[in-house]
C-alpha cells in the first residue's frame, strides 16, 4: 500500500536522515522508533505530504504524491490520510461528533450518509455515549480515542499517528493503542506508529528503527 | 471549500467572546455610522435648498441675475422682447428683517400674471373664491405666505407682518396662503412694484426668470445674451442657487465626510488587529485544517469571510445607525453641523441610497481586505510547526517595512504638489492616506528598536512584563498600530484647529479696530444707514470718528464662485490689521486699488499686481490688484476696496456698518443710548462693541469645530475599544500562563499590574508614533487642505499642553484598558488553567 523510496531530508547542512526506504501493507501497523530528534516526526510529517523530502518518492496504492504541487498535497492529504497527534488537536467549539465529522464535511460527504458514519467510528473506539459533549470536558485517553475516531472515519489508506500517547497513562495507553490497532485492521489501511515506548512498539506488527541518519528494522 | 466546512469552521471564528465580537462589529459600525450621518444630514439639506429653487423657478429655462444690490430695471424690456422669450418673469429678491421679533423674511416681489406662467404656484390661491389677484394681488399692502412662511411665523390670514426697510417699517396684510409653493420654502410674494416701492428698489431688478420658445436653445441663448447684459449680470441655467450651494459649501461638507471615514479607517485598523490577533490564537486550529485537507487557498479564504462578515454586520449596524441618527438630528435641530451653512434650514429626510451604499461597502471591502493581509500569512503556514507549538504572536513582516515606509512617505510628499480637483484637496487627502500607511509601516521596526533599548528591570513583575512583550512583538506592534491611527489623527487635528484659533485670534485683534459696531440690521439685505444717518451718528458728542461700510455680492459669471466686495476706509493701520501684503496703500493712479483674499487669488487666479476688471454697479471698472489680505470669514472671494472710490464709482453713499471710535471708551453705554436716540426710526439698529464681537467671532469658531472635536472623541474611543478587545483577547489565550505565574505564587493583583505595565508601554509608544506622524500630517492640513478647501492662510501654533494631556490620557486608558479585559481571564481557577487544553 506505503512505498517509500531513497528518501532523504536535511535541516541547513546536517543531513537528518537520507537513503530511506520501506514499505508498509494494507492492514498492517509498523512501529517507528528512533532518538528524539533523530527525525521521526520529520519522517511522518513529509508522508502527510506537509513537509518536502529533499530527494526520493512516496507512493500510496500506486499513486506517487505530488510534492510540487500544494494545493494538490492537501486535496490528497484530504482523501487519503488519517492523522492522530500526540496533542489530539479537537476543536474546541465543536461536539465530539462534529469533530468526527469534519474530514467527510471536507470531503463532502452528504450530511444524511455523515451521521451514520460518525456514529460507527465513535462506536469502534467505544466513545459514542460521548458524541454530544464538548472536547474540553474529556480526558486525555477519551480526547485521543475521539481523535483516533476522526483520522479513521473517512476511510483513509494512509493512517499516520504521531506519539499517540504521549500525553497518556499506561491503561489509557493500552486502550488507545487496542483501538488504533483494530482500525487499521478493521480499514485494512497502511498504519504507521510513532512512538518512544517498548509497549506500544509491541502492538505493531514490525518495528522500524530510525537512527544514525538511516532506517533499520529493529 | 464547500458551505457545510464554511459554517462549522466560521461558527469557530465567532464562539470565542461574544463580547469582543460585538465591540469589533461595534468598531466598524460607529465609522460607517458617522460618515452615513454627515453625509445624509448634507444631502438632505442641499436636496432642500435644490427643492426650494425649483419650486420658486418653475418652469423657466434661463435665469438672469445680478449682484446684491440689483440691476437696472431697464434691461427687463431688451429681454422680453427678445424672440427666443416666450415670458420672461421679473423679480425682486430680498431679506427683510423682521420687525416684531428676531430673524428675517425672504420677500419675493413678481409680477403675478407673468410669474404664474412659469409657476402656477404663485397665483394658486386664485382658484379659491376670496382671491383675485387683480383687485387684491396688486394691492401693496397684501403678501401671500408660503405655508411654511405662514407656520414659522405663527400668524393667520387678515393679520398683518411688520417688516423693517430703509423707507421705515413695512406693515404687510396677509391676504392668504400659496399652498402649491409648500416645497419653495419660507417667502412671502408680494407685488413686484409693491417691493419696489416700499423696500427702497424703486427701478431695481434682481433677477429676470425667462422661458424660451419650444425649439430654443437655452445655452445658445444665455451665450447670445452674454454681449446684451451688463457687466456684473449674467444668465445661469434655473435653479443655479442650488448649484451655487452644493459648490459653496462643498469643501466643507467633503472634509467632514473626510474626517468620518478617517474614524472609519481607525475603526478597520482594530478590525484588523483584532482579527490578526484572532488568527494568530487560532494557528494550531488552522494548521489542523490544513492537515486534515483544507488547501491554502481555502483557509485564505475562510479567512476573509471571517473579516467580510464581521464587515457585513459593521455596515448594515452603521448604516442604520446613522441614519437614525441623522433622522433624530434633523427632527430636533435641523441639517446644520455647527459650520451655519445650513443654518435654520427645515430639511426632510433624503438619505442618499448611493452614497451610504458606497460607504457601507467601504466598510465591508476594508474589512475583507485587512483580512486579506492576515489570510495571506495564514496560507503560508508552517503547518508541522505550528502543530508542533503554541506561539501566540501575531506573525509580522521581518523586513522591509522602512523601505516601503520611505516610499509611501515620500509618495505623500509628492501628492502634496498635485493641485486641487474640482476646489477639493484630493492630493492632500491621499498624502494624509499614504502617511498614515507609513507611520503604521513603521510601527513595526520601531517597536523592534524599542524592545532592543529597554532597560534591564529590578521590580520582578516589570520585569515579567518586558520579557512578555519581548516574546510577542507582533502583538506589540499591531495593538501599537491600532492607537498610532488615531492617535495621529487627533494630534493632527488639535493641532490644525488650534493653529487656525490662534491664528483667527490675532486677526480679530487686528480687523477689530474700533470701539463699538453699528449694523443697519442683525440680518437682510433691506435697511441701510443713509448718508445724512451716517452724518447725525458723526455729529453725536462721544464720538471720534466714524468709519462706514458698505458691501455688494458681485456676479462675475455663470457658474464662477461669488465675489464679495467690502468698501470701507482703507489706511495703513487697517491694512496691517488684515495682514495684508503689502500693507501700504500704492501711490495714486488712474486705476483703484482692490487688496484680495487668498481665495479671490486662488480662485480667480488673479496675481497681485494684476490689472483686471470687476463688474460693479452696471460698470466694468478697472482695478489693480494692489495686494493680498487675510480673510477668515469668508471661505470664498473677497475684494477690499476704499469707501471713496467705491462711492465715487457707485453714487452709492449708503452704508450697512458704521466701526466708531470712541473719544473715551469707557462711554460706550452713554454713546449706544445716544446713537438710539438719533436714530428713532431705525427700529432693527444693532449696535455691539468690539470686545464682543471678539468673542462672538471665537464662539462661531468653537462651535464650527465642536463637530469635529465629536469625531475625534468617536475615534479616540473606537481605538480605545479595539486595544481593550486586543488585549482581552491575548489575556485569554494567556490563561495557562497566568496559572502557571500564580502556581508559582505571584497574585492576581500582582498579574493585572504586570499587564497594565505591558498595556501602558503600549500605549506610550503609539501615542509617541502618532504624535509624530500627526504633527506632520497637522502640516498637510494646515498648508494643503485649508488652504485649499477654504482658501485660509495660516500660521502653525502648537497646543502643547493639550498634545501631552493627549499622550498621558493614551498612556492610562491602555494600561486601565489591559489589565481591565484581563479580568475574565483571571477569574479561572489556577488549576484549570494549566491543564486546559482548549
Ligand atoms: N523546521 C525545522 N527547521 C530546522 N530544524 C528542524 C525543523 N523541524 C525539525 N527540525 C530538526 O530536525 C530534527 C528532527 O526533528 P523531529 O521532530 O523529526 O524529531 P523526532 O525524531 O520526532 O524527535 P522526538 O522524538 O523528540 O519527537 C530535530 O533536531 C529538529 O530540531
Ligand atoms: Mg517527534
Amino acid at each position: 500500500m506505503l512505498e517509500v523510496r531513497d528518501l532523504a531530508k536535511s535541516f541547513g547542512a546536517a543531513p537528518l536522515f537520507e537513503a530511506v526506504a520501506f514499505g508498509v501493507a494494507p492492514g498492517e501497523l509498523v512501529a517507528l522508533v528512533g532518538e528524539s530528534g533523530s527525525g521521526k516526526s520529520t519522517l511522518l510529517n513529509i508522508l502527510a505530504g506537509l513537509e518536502r523530502p529533499d530527494a526520493g518518492s512516496v507512493h500510496l496504492a500506486g499513486q506517487a504524491l505530488p510534492f510540487g504541487n500544494d494545493e494538490a498535497l492537501a486535496l490528497w492529504r484530504r482523501a487519503h490520510v488519517g492523522f492522530v497527534f500526540q496533542a489530539f488537536h479537537l476543536l474546541p467549539y465543536l461536539t465530539v461528533s462534529e469533530n468526527v465529522a469534519l474530514p467527510l464535511v471536507l470531503n463532502g460527504v452528504p450530511s444524511g450518509e455523515r451521521a451514520g458514519r460518525v456514529l460507527a467510528a465513535l462506536q469502534s473506539v467505544g466513545m459514542a455515549r460521548h458524541a454530544g459533549r464538548k472536547p474540553g470536558t474529556l480526558s486525555g485517553g477519551e480526547a485521543q480515542r475521539v481523535a483516533i475516531a476522526r483520522s479513521v472515519v473517512h476511510g483513509p489508506r494512509l493512517l499516520l499517528a504521531d506519539e499517540p500517547t504521549g500525553n497518556l497513562d499506561e491503561a489509557n495507553a493500552a486502550q488507545v493503542l487496542d483501538t488504533l490497532r483494530s482500525e487499521v485492521k478493521r480499514s485494512g489501511a497502511a498504519g504507521l506508529l510513532v512512538t518512544h515506548s517498548p509497549v506500544a512498539a509491541a502492538a505493531a506488527d514490525r518495528v522500524l528503527r530510525l537512527s544514525g541518519r538511516h532506517l533499520a528494522a529493529a | 471549500m464547500n458551505a457545510s466546512v464554511l459554517r462549522l469552521v466560521l461558527r469557530g471564528s465567532f464562539a470565542g467572546n461574544k463580547a469582543r465580537l460585538a465591540l469589533t462589529v461595534l468598531c466598524i459600525a460607529l465609522g460607517v455610522a458617522l460618515a452615513g450621518a454627515v453625509h445624509t444630514l448634507h444631502a438632505s439639506a442641499l436636496a432642500e435648498i435644490e427643492r426650494a429653487a425649483r419650486a420658486l423657478s418653475g418652469k423657466a429655462d434661463v435665469e438672469i441675475r445680478g449682484p446684491r444690490s440689483g440691476f437696472d430695471e431697464a434691461l427687463y424690456p431688451l429681454i422680453a422682447k427678445r424672440e427666443e422669450v416666450l415670458v420672461a418673469s421679473p423679480v425682486v429678491d430680498l431679506e427683510a428683517p423682521l420687525a416684531n421679533s428676531p430673524g428675517t423674511l425672504r420677500v419675493l416681489g413678481v409680477d403675478p400674471f407673468r410669474a404664474a406662467r412659469l409657476q402656477a404656484g404663485y397665483v394658486a390661491g386664485s382658484s379659491s373664491a376670496n382671491f383675485t389677484w387683480s383687485t387684491e394681488g396688486l394691492d401693496a399692502s397684501n403678501a401671500w405666505l408660503t405655508p411654511a412662511a405662514l407656520a414659522r411665523l405663527g400668524a393667520q390670514p387678515g393679520q398683518t407682518i411688520a417688516l423693517r426697510s430703509d423707507a421705515g417699517d413695512v406693515h404687510l396684510r396677509i391676504a392668504g396662503v400659496l399652498p402649491s409653493l409648500d416645497a419653495g420654502g419660507d417667502a412671502a410674494v408680494v407685488d413686484i412694484a409693491a417691493a419696489q416701492e416700499r423696500f427702497g428698489r424703486v427701478g431695481r431688478l434682481s433677477r429676470i426668470d425667462v422661458r424660451l420658445r419650444p425649439g430654443v436653445d437655452a445655452a445658445a441663448f444665455r451665450t447670445a445674451l452674454a454681449s446684451v447684459l451688463p457687466p456684473g449680470v449674467v444668465a445661469s441655467a434655473p435653479a443655479s442657487i442650488a448649484t451655487r450651494a452644493e459648490s459653496i459649501t462643498r469643501a466643507y461638507r467633503v472634509n467632514l465626510t473626510a474626517l468620518a471615514l478617517m474614524a472609519l479607517l481607525t475603526g478597520l485598523f482594530l478590525v484588523y488587529s483584532t482579527l490578526a490577533l484572532q488568527a494568530a490564537r487560532r494557528r494550531q486550529e488552522h494548521a489542523l485544517l490544513r492537515a486534515l485537507g483544507v488547501t491554502g487557498r481555502g483557509l485564505s479564504f475562510l479567512i476573509v469571510m471571517e473579516g467580510a462578515l464581521v464587515g457585513v454586520a459593521g455596515a448594515i449596524v452603521g448604516t442604520l445607525l446613522g441614519l437614525a441618527a441623522s433622522r433624530a438630528i434633523l427632527r430636533r435641530s435641523g441639517t446644520d453641523l455647527g459650520a451655519g451653512y445650513f443654518r435654520g434650514l427645515d430639511a426632510t429626510f433624503a438619505p442618499d441610497p448611493w452614497a451610504l451604499g458606497a460607504i457601507a461597502l467601504l466598510g465591508v471591502a476594508a474589512a475583507a481586505a485587512g483580512c486579506g493581509v492576515i489570510a495571506r500569512a495564514a496560507s503560508r503556514l508552517d503547518v508541522a510547526a505550528a502543530l508542533r507549538d503554541r506561539a501566540l504572536d501575531v506573525p509580522q513582516q521581518r523586513s522591509g517595512g522602512v523601505i516601503a515606509a520611505a516610499c509611501l512617505a515620500a509618495l505623500g510628499a509628492v501628492l502634496l504638489l498635485v493641485p486641487p480637483v474640482t476646489g477639493l484637496p484630493v492630493g492632500g487627502y491621499l498624502a494624509i492616506t499614504c502617511w498614515l500607511a507609513a507611520s503604521v509601516l513603521l510601527v513595526a521596526p520601531a517597536c523592534r528598536g524599542a524592545l532592543q533599548h529597554l532597560a534591564r528591570v529590578r521590580d520582578p513583575v516589570a520585569a515579567l512584563a518586558v520579557a512578555q512583550v519581548r516574546h510577542l512583538p507582533g502583538h506589540l506592534s499591531a495593538s501599537v498600530a491600532g492607537i498610532v491611527v488615531s492617535a495621529s489623527l487627533c494630534v493632527a487635528m488639535a493641532v490644525m484647529v488650534h493653529s487656525f484659533r490662534v491664528s483667527l485670534d490675532a486677526w480679530l485683534q487686528g480687523v477689530i479696530g474700533a470701539d463699538l459696531y453699528a449694523r443697519a440690521a442683525e440680518e437682510g439685505d433691506t435697511v441701510r444707514f443713509s448718508l445724512e444717518q451716517q452724518g447725525r451718528v458723526a455729529a453725536l458728542p462721544g464720538i471720534a470718528r466714524v468709519d462706514a461700510r458698505q458691501y455688494d455680492r458681485l456676479a462675475i459669471a455663470e457658474g464662477a464662485a461669488p465675489l464679495t466686495l467690502v468698501a470701507r476706509p482703507l489706511d495703513a493701520t487697517i491694512l496691517r490689521g488684515f495682514q495684508a501684503e503689502p500693507a501700504e496703500p500704492p501711490p495714486a493712479t488712474s486705476e483703484v486699488p482692490v487688496w484680495a483674499n487668498d481665495a479671490a487669488l486662488d480662485l480667480q487666479a488673479w496675481r497681485i499686481g494684476d490689472r483686471v476688471t470687476i463688474p460693479v454697479a452696471g460698470r466694468s471698472i478697472a482695478v489693480v490688484i494692489a495686494g493680498r489680505y487675510r480673510d477668515y470669514s469668508r471661505t470664498w472671494g473677497a475684494l477690499l476696496m476704499d469707501l471713496a472710490a467705491y462711492r465715487r464709482i457707485t453714487g452709492d453713499s449708503s452704508a450697512s456698518d458704521l466701526a466708531i471710535h470712541l473719544r473715551d471708551r469707557s462711554q460706550a453705554t452713554a454713546v449706544s443710548a445716544a446713537m438710539r436716540a438719533a436714530l428713532p426710526e431705525m427700529g432693527s439698529l444693532a449696535l455691539e462693541d468690539g470686545t464682543s464681537i471678539h468673542r462672538r467671532s471665537l464662539e462661531i469658531f468653537d462651535r464650527t469645530f465642536a463637530v469635529t472635536y465629536a469625531l475625534e472623541a468617536v475615534a479616540i474611543a473606537i481605538a480605545l475599544g479595539g486595544i481593550t478587545s486586543s488585549f482581552a483577547a491575548l489575556a485569554w489565550s494567556r490563561r495557562r500562563e497566568f496559572g502557571l505565574l500564580r502556581h508559582l505564587g505571584l497574585t492576581r493583583r500582582e498579574i493585572l499590574r504586570m499587564l497594565a505595565l505591558e498595556g501602558a508601554a503600549t500605549g506610550l509608544l503609539g501615542a509617541l508614533i502618532g504624535l509624530a506622524s500627526g504633527a506632520a500630517i497637522s502640516l498637510v492640513l494646515v498648508h494643503v487642505v485649508n488652504r485649499q478647501s477654504f482658501h485660509w492662510g495660516m500660521e502653525v501654533h502648537w497646543p502643547l499642553a493639550a498634545l501631552a494631556a493627549l499622550v498621558l490620557a493614551l498612556v492610562a486608558a491602555c494600561a486601565a484598558g489591559a489589565s481591565w479585559s484581563a479580568r475574565a481571564a483571571l477569574r479561572d481557577d489556577a488549576v484549570r488553567a494549566v491543564r486546559d487544553d482548549a
